[in-house]
């Protein structure tokens, strides 16, 4: 019992790194129906930039994370700029243009930071928390923090803010929100520039879990949507229950299969999505059919 | 041309090589409303969704309170005062009655007049007033209707487009809207009604025009087309 809980534990941390990746791979779906396949590559740029300015030019690890959620926030701004055109033409070719932004991005970090990756030590040197006998490291209790502070901060701008409201607006009705006076295009850019910060909060957040790599965005892309798409596509708390699943998922089976833990994580998910092909929080949104 | 008149001339839509709308002119003064009727595909959505800017126009071009707005794009017409309904009323499902009035207030600075309008607003339609925590995509559909025009008066329009705000409703519902409109037209407001419904345009508009395959084919004071026999025979079924 007291294995299970600890390795439930141990996949909380990186569960809330996934919940982040699917909360911007959400973001960009609900308001313009488009999965934005260069998003695990963003979260990587993220991870790359944080951990240089906190491991080469040894900022403290929150300014080099802003510094991170600003390029990438920048990184969303052009990427949905230069795809624009293409909405209201061909929204394939659109789609297909993010996988393209996403080997530009990779190709791109290996000329920059070479191929072979790095370890980013631990931030937060603190001691593991006791609780009812289980051992929690502090970084994982910082992970958790800082994604339920982000979730809370979307949520609240999407509900409170008319910029917000804008957006939902958007997603839900094009044609009226251009008749209300909303600036559609501008609307989306808001969406990606979100999407890409959150991504570098993903991905800052990753580096001392993992290892930053070129092709640790696959990795956390491929986990990012699965968790989107297990807690139904577009869907916020969706996107924070599918992360999570995923993440203790992962844990259970790296316990149990070592080598072929990722097979059975997605195993796992392929008879989730078999048994309920809208996730767990399955709304309806735009529709592109 | 006068001022808070509506003109539009030479209209023409094209959906690939087909033509749907063809030389379409017409105008509306201030104050005065116009019914526009036909069978479904005659062009009167194609009419209106062009002036608007949400379908490309071929040709043509669209003036309102004496300012040239042919190359204003869709987003931008309701800063010059123009409302839209648009055909299916298209309310933001998700979102709560007062959520979808307020954004109806999007492209105008937040005053103290937003309240008011938006009290004006439950005045005209109290259903909404009782249901303006609910989400509209729960409304029933006379009640989305409302909120559909509800939410294209918040802006304070000085003009009112609406697509078929009769579709889909039943002969209850069709005189409620009718009252709306009667109330809005005695208030002075700018109106082009586009409609399948004869019977409601004859009602609620004072000159009325009348569209066969994409052009004008007969125009006349409502009165008089409402007693025109071979209208009564199409559009009426009398």
């Amino acid at each position: 019992m007291q294995i299970f809980f600890q390795t439930l534990v141990g996949g909380l941390s990186l569960g809330a790194v996934y919940a982040l990746v699917a909360m911007g791979f959400s973001l960009v779906y609900r308001t313009m129906g488009l999965v934005n396949f260069a998003h695990g590559n963003v979260v990587m740029i993220g991870a790359y930039v944080a951990s240089t300015f906190y491991l080469t030019v040894t900022l403290p690890f929150i300014p080099a994370m802003l510094i991170a959620l600003a390029v990438t926030g920048a990184i969303g701004l052009v990427i949905e700029r230069v795809l624009r055109p293409l909405e209201n033409k061909d929204f394939t070719l659109m789609l297909i243009g993010t996988i393209g932004f996403g080997i530009v991005l990779e190709a791109l970090a290996t000329l920059i930071w070479g191929a072979t990756g790095r370890a980013v030590r631990n931030p937060v040197q603190a001691a593991p928390v006791e609780l009812l006998g289980l051992r929690i490291r502090t970084y994982d209790l910082v992970v958790l923090a800082v994604a339920a502070a982000a979730t809370v901060a979307l949520v609240l701008f999407l509900q409170r803010t008319k910029r917000g409201a804008a957006m939902q607006a958007v997603a839900m009705n094009h044609e009226a929100a251009t008749a209300v006076g909303i600036h559609v295009g501008r609307s989306n850019a808001v969406a990606f520039g979100i999407g890409a910060s959150l991504a570098a909060l993903a991905g800052s957040l990753a580096g001392p879990l993992l290892y930053v790599s070129p092709t640790m965005g696959g990795t956390l892309g491929i986990h990012g949507f699965a968790a989107m798409a297990i807690g139904g596509f577009g869907s916020i708390p969706g996107a924070i229950v599918g992360g999570l699943s995923i993440g203790v998922l992962g844990s259970y089976s790296a316990g149990h299969f070592e080598g072929y833990s990722e097979l059975v994580t997605f195993l796992v998910f392929t008879v989730a999505i078999m048994i309920r092909p809208t996730g767990i929080f399955g709304e309806t949104t735009v529709n592109r059919a | 041309m006068g001022a808070g008149e509506f003109a539009v001339e030479e209209l023409s839509v094209y959906y690939g090589g087909v033509c749907a709308v063809q030389s379409v002119s017409f105008t509306v003064g201030a104050g005065q409303s116009l019914g526009v009727i036909g069978t479904n595909g005659a062009g009167k959505s194609s009419t209106l969704r062009a002036l608007m800017g949400l379908v490309p126009r071929r040709s043509g071009t669209v003036r309102f309170d004496g300012k040239d707005l042919t190359g204003t794009k869709a987003r931008d017409m309701v800063r010059h005062g123009i409302g839209y309904v648009p055909e299916g009323r298209q309310v933001f499902g998700g979102l709560s009655v007062e959520k979808n009035l307020l954004l109806g207030d999007y492209a105008r600075r937040r005053n103290g007049e937003t309240r008011q309008t938006l009290a004006e607003v439950y005045e005209l339609f109290p259903v909404l007033g009782e249901m303006s925590g609910r989400l509209a995509g729960a409304l029933s559909g006379g009640q989305q209707q409302m909120l559909s025009i509800g939410r294209a008066l918040m802006c304070r329009p000085r003009l009112l487009l609406l697509d078929e705000p009769s579709m889909g409703l039943s002969p209850r519902l069709v005189d409620a809207i009718l009252t709306v409109l009667l109330e809005l037209r005695r208030k002075g407001l700018t109106m082009l009604l586009v409609e399948q419904n004869a019977k409601l345009t004859f009602e609620a508009t004072n000159h009325c025009l009348v569209m066969e395959n994409g052009a004008v084919a007969m125009t006349g004071a409502a009165a008089d087309l409402r007693k025109d026999v071979r209208v009564r025979r199409v559009y009426l079924g009398l």
